[in-house]
């Protein structure tokens, strides 16, 4: 579904990526653990299609397409999803006006008539279920005022609305209380199914638990230097990033 | 030939009546100022004087379509007194007046002489002649504009529409629109006024006088939503007596030239003026918005919020002055100016003026200019939405708040829908 061939990227002269290659089947759940500024985000922001990065050479396939080709908005509508680190805060526009701009931006894309009111109140209700986000947050204004983990739930809720094909959750659990992490995560088991995938960033294995990944991979300055199931996940929490430093020989 | 060339042939030919000796001073001094130039210290970004009709005419009642044809917003979903003016003259069949006691609303021509003691009061206390030069053109050749009595005590359960329409066949005139609008001690009353322009080309000066008496609260919405072809100076001049509110809005969604004066001045204690404006230029649209709030009494407030939306190779021009005179002691005056520019060719001057000769004053303000927010915009794109309805959206969602402050729940959605309708996006 996603192939990501030797990506190098850099933003002025500081390069972040260094050469990473990952693939990624339909039905799959794979997670990224990794040090602090090693480009967990930027990798992530790249495939979502953020303008500050140059990518200097590699390529990454999405459905048969290089999507480094087409704009951000595009590459959502194909099916890319970010689920963001740092949400924005956006005050003067409702969750609930966003989401239908957004919705209807995907169906117009499907070649599908902008949906009904009544179907689209129907769905979000259904849909804020999953992250048992409370009504009154569709009506505010976009994450203003939210709290750390209100603003990731937000970020699930809007995840479960545009049903992407491909997912990455920068971070998801950072922020989140204990309950609302199971809560977040058995909605993300939820969406789950044998024709999406997504790519997990996590610094603790704990979301493993709840959600768990096929593949784990250990990205470290740039590049994925080790990739395992999800047992490397329990021996990184365990041991620290320094034995994967002297096995690359950093 | 000059706009000044024929004028005193024109006064010549207007009808005679008690406001005729303020109009012959008003009209020696408009002969003494002329129209400003480039030179003029309050004209300075805004060249009008090449802008303007050849000539002075005013309405002689030519018109394309008989008023039972014309087709306006006559914000029909809106309950309330609807005043409708067609190149400045009062058209009675498009016109509703809805009955309420207390408050008397019509055509300011039609209700003179019944009301001759209170306009003979009121008419020209409020603007300035002597040095402003549109307010002196406005007072010599004005015949026709709202009138809006308000008498004491009352609250207007329903608000006033000024609906102003511009006929085509009158593409040369030069309209001269004026509203006295009188709110006694303790009245209250919300008043809207809009300028429709579907008629091509056109050139208006209008002027507006509004008293607010001890304890009342006027609140007043100016509407320039339909005006792409239009030249206009629009000066509204208030003045905001003792514990009286005062709100003036403005909202401008496009106009060829325009400049809007807005002056309040503070005559009592404890008085509130808030003047907000939300202003979008487009193409080489030029939109000059000067506002004056004249402290002159103690223990007053005003707030002032201005955004703008600069698009295209268009100009904007903020000019906000606050005076804080002497006497003005705990006066308390906030200003904020912003805009955000979506062109690399649009451009505004900001100018805040703050002139204060009180000492035990509370006075701020800012100015800000700036781009769409790089990471706002990169958070909609993400969610599929296309760049230019992103950008409509982030544009709504900084404009919007001016709105959201304004009475009545049916004008804010149509206000909404009308911003929404501007920015091309729907949800
Ligand atoms: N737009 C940018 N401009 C300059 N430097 C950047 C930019 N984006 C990322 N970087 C730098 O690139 C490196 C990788 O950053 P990134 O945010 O991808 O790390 P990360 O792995 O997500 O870290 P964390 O675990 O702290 O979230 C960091 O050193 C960061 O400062
Ligand atoms: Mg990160």
């Amino acid at each position: 579904m996603l192939h990501i061939k030797n990506l190098h990227a850099r933003v002025g002269d500081k390069e972040i990526l260094k050469g990473l290659t990952l693939d990624i089947n339909p039905g799959e759940v794979h997670a990224i653990m990794g040090p602090n500024g090693t480009g967990k985000s930027t990798l992530a922001s790249i495939i979502a299609g953020k303008a500050d990065y140059e990518v200097t050479a590699g390529e990454i396939i999405f459905h048969g397409k290089n999507i480094l080709e087409m704009s951000a908005d595009e590459r959502a509508r194909e099916g890319i999803f970010l689920a963001f680190q740092y949400p924005v805060e956006i005050p003067g526009v409702s969750t609930t006006n966003f989401m239908k701009a957004a919705l209807n931006a995907k169906r117009k894309h499907q070649g599908l008539e902008p949906i009904s009111a009544k179907d689209f109140l129907k769905l979000m209700n259904e849909k804020r279920q999953i992250v048992e986000l409370d009504k009154s947050y569709l009506s505010r204004s976009i994450n203003e005022g939210f709290s750390g983990g209100e603003k990731k739930r937000n970020e699930i809720f809007q995840m479960a609305m545009l049903e992407p094909l491909f997912s990455v959750m920068d971070e998801t659990d950072s922020g989140l209380d204990i309950d609302a992490l199971r809560i977040v995560a058995e909605g993300v088991n939820k969406l789950r199914d044998k024709d999406n995938a997504f790519l997990v960033i996590t610094h603790y294995q704990r979301l493993l638990n709840y959600i768990v990944p096929d593949f784990v991979h250990v990205m470290y300055d740039g590049r994925i230097v080790k990739t395992g199931d999800k047992n490397l996940a329990l021996r990184m929490e365990e041991k620290g990033y320094d034995w994967i430093k002297e096995e690359v020989g950093a | 030939m000059a706009f000044t060339d024929n004028i005193d042939n024109t006064f010549a030919a207007l009808e005679k009546d008690v406001l005729t000796p303020e109009r012959e001073a008003a009209l020696a001094s408009f002969k003494a100022l002329g129209v400003p130039s480039g030179r003029h210290e309050e004209w300075k970004y805004t060249n009008i004087k090449t802008k303007l009709p050849e000539s002075l005419r005013l309405d002689d009642g030519r018109r394309t379509t008989d008023d039972s044809q014309r087709k306006f917003n006559s914000f029909k979903n809106i309950e309330g007194t609807k005043l409708v003016f067609v190149n400045g003259s009062y058209a009675p069949a498009l016109s509703a007046i809805a009955a309420q006691d207390g408050v008397v609303a019509g055509s300011l021509r039609a209700l003179r002489s019944q009301h001759a003691d209170l306009i003979a009061k009121h008419f020209n206390k409020a603007t300035d002649t002597t040095s402003e030069n549109f307010a002196a053109l406005n007072t010599a050749f004005a015949q026709d504009g709202a009138f809006i009595y308000i008498k004491r005590n009352v609250k207007a359960a329903q608000p006033v529409f000024i609906i102003h329409l511009y006929d085509a066949a009158a593409a040369d005139v030069f309209t001269q629109s004026r509203n006295l609008i009188i709110a006694e001690e303790g009245a209250e009353i919300n008043i809207v006024e809009d300028f429709q322009n579907a008629a091509g080309e056109k050139f208006y000066n209008h002027l507006a006088e509004i008293f607010v008496a001890a304890n009342a609260e006027v609140n007043y919405v100016t509407l320039q939503l339909d005006n792409k072809h239009t030249t206009s100076v629009n000066t509204i001049d208030a003045r905001v007596d003792q514990d009286a509110r005062y709100h003036i809005t403005t909202l401008t969604f496009e106009g060829k030239l325009v400049r809007n004066n807005v002056n309040a001045y503070m005559d009592g204690k404890g008085a509130l003026a808030t003047l907000n404006g939300l202003y979008l230029c487009t193409a080489n649209n030029h939109i000059d918005s000067h506002i004056l709030v004249d402290h002159r009494v103690p223990h007053c407030d005003s707030n002032q919020v201005y955004k703008g939306v600069l698009d295209g190779e268009s100009t904007g021009v903020f000019n906000g002055k606050i005076f804080v005179r002497k006497d003005a002691q705990k006066t308390n005056a906030f200003q904020s100016s912003k805009a955000i520019l979506l062109s690399d060719e649009a451009s505004v001057n900001s100018k805040p003026q703050l002139e204060i000769y009180a000492d035990d004053v509370k006075c701020s303000h800012g100015a800000a200019i700036g781009q769409i927010n790089k990471n706002e915009l990169f958070y909609l794109l993400a969610r599929g939405i296309d760049e230019a309805t992103a950008r409509g959206i982030l544009t709504y969602a900084y404009g919007s708040s001016i709105i959201a402050d304004l009475p009545l729940e049916a004008l804010r959605d149509h206000l909404y829908d009308r911003l929404k309708e501007r920015l091309n996006i729907t949800f």
